[in-house]
């Protein structure tokens, strides 16, 4: 299935960020993963592993791409790692609430904010 | 065009119809946006009720019409005094409604203990003010209704700044 979602690696010190851009919905399960896989790759030696999924990009979100997400986050708590949201606009922060995914993800405002919490004080 | 009326008489703001091909929830939000753009709903009543039609949509191209191309899944956007009404039809008669029944538990599906999507069906009801559901001569319809007087969801108080 073509996937309108593209994700982005981007190693920052202390966490990873997967920076998506597009349509999270089921299309976007093997472009998340393959990225999710590679971040892991990328913690490997890291004491706290941390994942950020930076929705800035992102434009549409349905209840299909909301259980991606779900499969993103079941795979990093059996890992003991820590998820991270930013960029979320309030409707989609909203449905975050709704689903009860803040709960279990970290929610920033924006990226750099998400970052900032990441980074090893000096 | 009949406008609305006290009596609740509704005014059609537009109909259209939509193949069942998967994606095509997408077209069903822009019209519905579109169409009830000027209606007096908040911008987060109006992106609440784009989530509600996109997946109560989904559910009919997957659910309602087997994903057949061929059979169209008709809306309606309709104005009435004191609300907005979308409703969403397909072919699917008196069917059972699917596994969307099961009430999502994200803990669960952390766990394992229940399967990652399900989502739809609760998401329509947490978006909208009310959902009815009917069947008539092999059609299903389910009408989302987001009321305009602004007393019914506290947070739609707060207008949001959408995508």
């Amino acid at each position: 299935m073509h996937s309108s979602c593209e994700v982005t690696l981007r190693r920052v010190p202390g966490a990873v960020v997967l920076e998506m851009q597009g349509e999270i919905d089921s299309s976007a399960a093997i472009p998340l993963q393959a990225a999710y896989d590679d971040a892991v790759n990328a913690l490997t030696g890291e004491l706290v592993q941390r994942v950020v999924l930076d929705f800035t990009a992102v434009d549409y979100i349905n209840s299909t791409g909301i259980a991606v997400i779900v499969g993103i986050l079941a795979q990093a708590r059996a890992a003991r790692r820590v998820v991270a949201a930013s960029g979320l606009s309030s409707h989609y922060r909203q449905i975050f609430d709704i689903t009860r995914l803040s709960d279990f993800i970290q929610m920033y405002a924006d990226v750099d904010d998400a970052i900032a919490t990441t980074a090893p004080s000096a | 065009m009949t406008a609305p009326q006290a009596d609740g008489t509704a005014e059609v703001l537009a109909t259209f119809a939509v193949a069942s091909e998967p994606g095509n929830e997408r077209i069903a939000l822009r019209a519905v946006a579109t169409a009830a753009a000027d209606c007096g709903l908040s911008a987060d009543q109006l992106e609440r009720l784009k989530t509600a039609v996109a997946e109560a949509t989904m559910n009919a191209i997957e659910h309602g019409n087997d994903n057949r191309p061929e059979v169209p899944v008709d809306i309606a956007v309709l104005r009435t005094v004191d609300a907005v009404a979308v409703t969403i039809t397909d072919r699917g008669g008196d069917r059972a409604e699917h596994a969307d029944k099961e009430i999502p538990d994200l803990e669960l599906k952390l766990r394992g203990e229940q399967r990652p999507r399900g989502w739809g069906l609760f998401l329509v009801q947490s978006m909208v003010d009310d959902m009815e559901v009917s069947t008539h001569d092999g059609l299903h319809t389910v009408r989302l209704t987001m009321r305009t007087d602004g007393s019914i969801r506290a947070e739609g108080a707060h207008d949001a700044q959408q995508l």
